[in-house]
């Protein structure tokens, strides 16, 4: 009898379970449906776009003037904005995709920035090129994405597919090819490799300190927290600076500090502790801070904002350029004050010390009144250096203005090409 | 009321003994005239002494902290600040503790219609001044905060009605302009979720891997758009990107957005122990932080 009830009760928990099971593995496979069908859409959503790009191209070289082909320049911008949205959203080959995120940026961008050139013939050699080389790059696209397009595999099979060891599509030369492409088609400006320089610090040649003076610099600026270094490791070979990466552990700080090799600047330092209740008054902090940037030799910033957080101040400094008397908005050093001791707790200078070359520039006469709407008051006018989309630093009119938004004062950054009057960026200011 | 001199010791100016049949101004008197004028005398010192302490003591306001509270400003006296100008319709914004732009432009009107000097920052007399001018409903407005409702504080109207539930909250972090609530919160479930065992450096600087690629031209250019980036993030692949963050990772990306950049620039990373990708190997490796590697 007893038998008999226990396997009924295993006969009915069996069928309840292969059931659930049943149900999940429906459900499951539902879901793995639908993600591949919006996967397939946006594959071939991104498709449909290319081949509207490649048109879009094509018309902006019937043209001579930059005024003829405004309409589709801009289309070219749109198109390649949306196509970079789909690939941002499929699962691809990380190589493939990044290549192809690149190379879309840049023939938008250079679309974008045509009316600034006035060398038509330019244009025209730089988008014939691009316009054959994107018929090759969608004839690959094509063949890569088609599995999933037309519903050959699974988000599974997709997946094994990209992860394979021999994979049937050769992802990594495809996404070389495209790099390739974008190297030709649009190499780096002036500007850009500039700026590359600068962020891989290639123009710092000061002579190079040791291991053990970095230490004494990290104590000498930091003494609270240096007593007990618990380790410290050069850069990895990849770096494209060497920089010695200092670890410690004093009291119940625990943090790091990045030095470089060439000329032993701080690049960043954060040390993490327990915080205490008591509160630092923010004028102490700020002197506190002013003090401590001074004493690290760092003499020619100006205090720029500060931010209030649960346990600190993140505050900001920026370098000040004498001749015009203009903050330099890329040299920046951030610092980070404990609420409760007024401690240096964090410093981060790596923009501050790939210092910017800047240039002297003209300064246009202006008529606000003209420039603004009238209901637009400029509450603070001062200048200043400040990189553009083109990433030149540029002197400008850097401005706070307001403006009556049904009852609300908004207050907006507005950012003036001194020489161009180009308006290089404007911010809402919360 | 008589009390005994101590030897050795001078009478207390303001104190006589039972003997002296004259008064501290030279005058003879009668033993009751003369408890009066005693009496009248110790009111009069106490009298002086208090006036004397609350003059030169600091302004006690009975309300707000006693710093002065100026753009940048966060926490609770800001959002007495805020609720305070709004009571008297000075300020429009939402109640969040934040002290911005809103708050500075409406603290200066307040101070400009009630003559005082124009500076956009309480101190002891602005808030002083605030405080007679206007009301604060702490429990109101901290109960509606907690419960993430949006309210406002104006005077005139009942309390109640001023009330929506749900779409508030109160995050104790001020931001960089150009970074919102919903990025720092993005960020701090996917720090949390690819990084909670690693040391404090390392999850700012997955923080601000995410950053680096938001800025860089080969991904996408807003934080959720890196995030979900399909086979970016393990933690989005595995569902680990919805636990709940702890303080510590909402710190850490509050680090990044302010600047910190521990990985130098880095836009990839992995863990050598758990990586699958053979492609990964072949980034050009910057440094190594906890278990994870950072590449370019």
């Amino acid at each position: 009898m007893t038998m008999k009830k226990m396997m009924f009760v295993l006969a009915y928990a069996l069928v309840v379970v292969s059931v659930f099971a049943f149900s999940k593995a429906t459900e499951n496979n539902k879901l793995a449906i639908l993600l591949s069908n919006q996967y397939a859409q946006q594959m071939a959503d991104a498709s449909d776009k290319m081949g509207e790009l490649d048109s879009a191209v094509k018309q902006t070289l019937l043209f001579n003037h930059s005024e003829g082909s405004k309409k589709a320049r801009e289309d070219i911008w749109r198109l390649s904005s949306d196509i970079r949205r789909s690939v941002a959203s499929l699962p691809l080959d990380t190589a493939f995709s990044t290549s192809w995120m690149n190379y879309l940026g840049r023939i938008g961008n250079y679309a974008r920035e045509a009316d600034r050139s006035p060398d038509s013939e330019e244009y025209y050699k730089v988008m014939s090129q691009a316009s054959k080389n994107l018929g090759v790059m969608q004839d690959d696209w094509r063949l890569a994405t088609a599995g999933l397009i037309d519903g050959q595999y699974s988000m599974d099979e997709w997946n094994n597919r990209l992860n394979a060891s021999n994979p049937d599509v050769d992802w990594s030369n495809l996404g070389s090819s495209i790099k390739q492409y974008t190297e030709t088609d649009f190499p780096l400006t002036a500007s850009e490799s500039d700026a590359m320089k600068k962020r891989e610090l290639k123009d710092i040649d000061e002579a190079k300190v040791t291991q053990a003076e970095a230490v004494e610099r990290f104590k000498t600026i930091f003494p609270q927290v240096s007593n007990d270094v618990v380790g410290v490791e050069m850069s990895k070979p990849g770096s494209p600076y060497p920089f010695f990466h200092i670890r410690f552990a004093d009291g119940e700080s625990i943090g790091y500090i990045d030095i470089t090799e060439k000329g032993g600047h701080i690049l960043s330092y954060l040390s993490e502790r327990p915080f205490g209740k008591s509160s630092v008054a923010f004028e102490d902090l700020k002197m506190t801070a002013e003090e401590f940037l001074k004493a690290a030799g760092y003499k020619d910033l100006v205090y720029e904002e500060s931010r209030e957080n649960n346990t600190a101040w993140h505050f900001v400094f920026v370098r000040k350029e004498p001749f015009y008397d203009a903050k330099v908005f890329s040299d920046v050093i951030h610092l980070k004050l404990a609420k409760d001791t007024g401690d240096i707790i964090g410093l981060d200078a790596s923009e501050y010390i790939r210092k910017e070359k800047l240039h002297r520039q003209s300064i246009k006469k202006i008529d606000w009144k003209e420039f603004f709407h009238q209901d637009v008051q400029i509450v603070e006018d001062e200048l200043a250096y400040v990189e553009n989309e083109r990433l030149e630093q540029r002197l400008a009119h850097y401005l706070k203005v307001t403006r009556d938004e049904h009852g609300h004062t908004g207050t907006y950054n507005v950012i003036i090409d001194t020489e161009t009057l180009e308006v290089i960026k404007t911010e809402k200011l919360e | 009321m008589t009390i005994r001199r101590r030897s050795g010791q001078e009478p207390d100016l303001f104190l006589c003994t039972r003997d002296n049949k004259k008064n501290l101004f030279g005058q003879t008197e009668g033993k009751e005239g003369m408890n009066l004028k005693k009496l009248l005398i110790r009111i009069l010192a106490v009298a002086l002494l208090l006036g004397t302490v609350y003059a030169t003591s600091p302004v006690e306001i009975d309300a707000f902290s006693s710093r002065d509270i100026a753009r940048g400003a966060t926490g609770d006296d800001v959002i007495e600040l805020q609720a305070r100008l709004q009571y008297i319709s000075f300020y429009n914004g939402k109640i969040d503790g934040k002290f911005g732009y809103g708050t500075y432009w409406a603290l200066r009107n307040f101070q400009e219609k009630y003559g005082l000097p124009i500076d956009g920052i309480a101190g002891s007399q602005t808030k002083k001044k605030l405080t007679s001018a206007s009301s604060y409903d702490e429990k109101f407005v901290m109960d509606n905060l907690k419960k993430g409702n949006q309210f406002t504080h104006y005077g005139g109207t009942p309390l109640a009605s001023q009330v929506k539930k749900g779409g508030g909250g109160k995050e104790n972090m001020h931001l960089p302009s150009k970074y919102s609530e919903e990025d720092l919160k993005l960020m701090a479930n996917a720090v949390y979720g690819e990084a909670r065992g690693e040391p404090y450096e390392g999850q700012v600087a997955v923080a601000a891997v995410i950053l680096n690629r938001v800025e860089h031209p080969d991904f996408p250019d807003t934080v959720s758009g890196v995030i979900f980036q399909p086979l970016a993030f393990t933690a989005v692949a595995d569902g680990q990107i919805w636990l709940e963050p702890n303080e510590r990772a909402k710190e850490a990306v509050l680090d990044a957005l302010n600047g910190w950049d521990p990985s130098e620039n880095s836009i990839y990373y992995f863990n050598p122990i758990t990586a699958t990708s053979k492609w990964i190997w072949s980034r050009p490796q910057v440094k190594k932080i906890g278990l994870h590697i950072f590449c370019h």
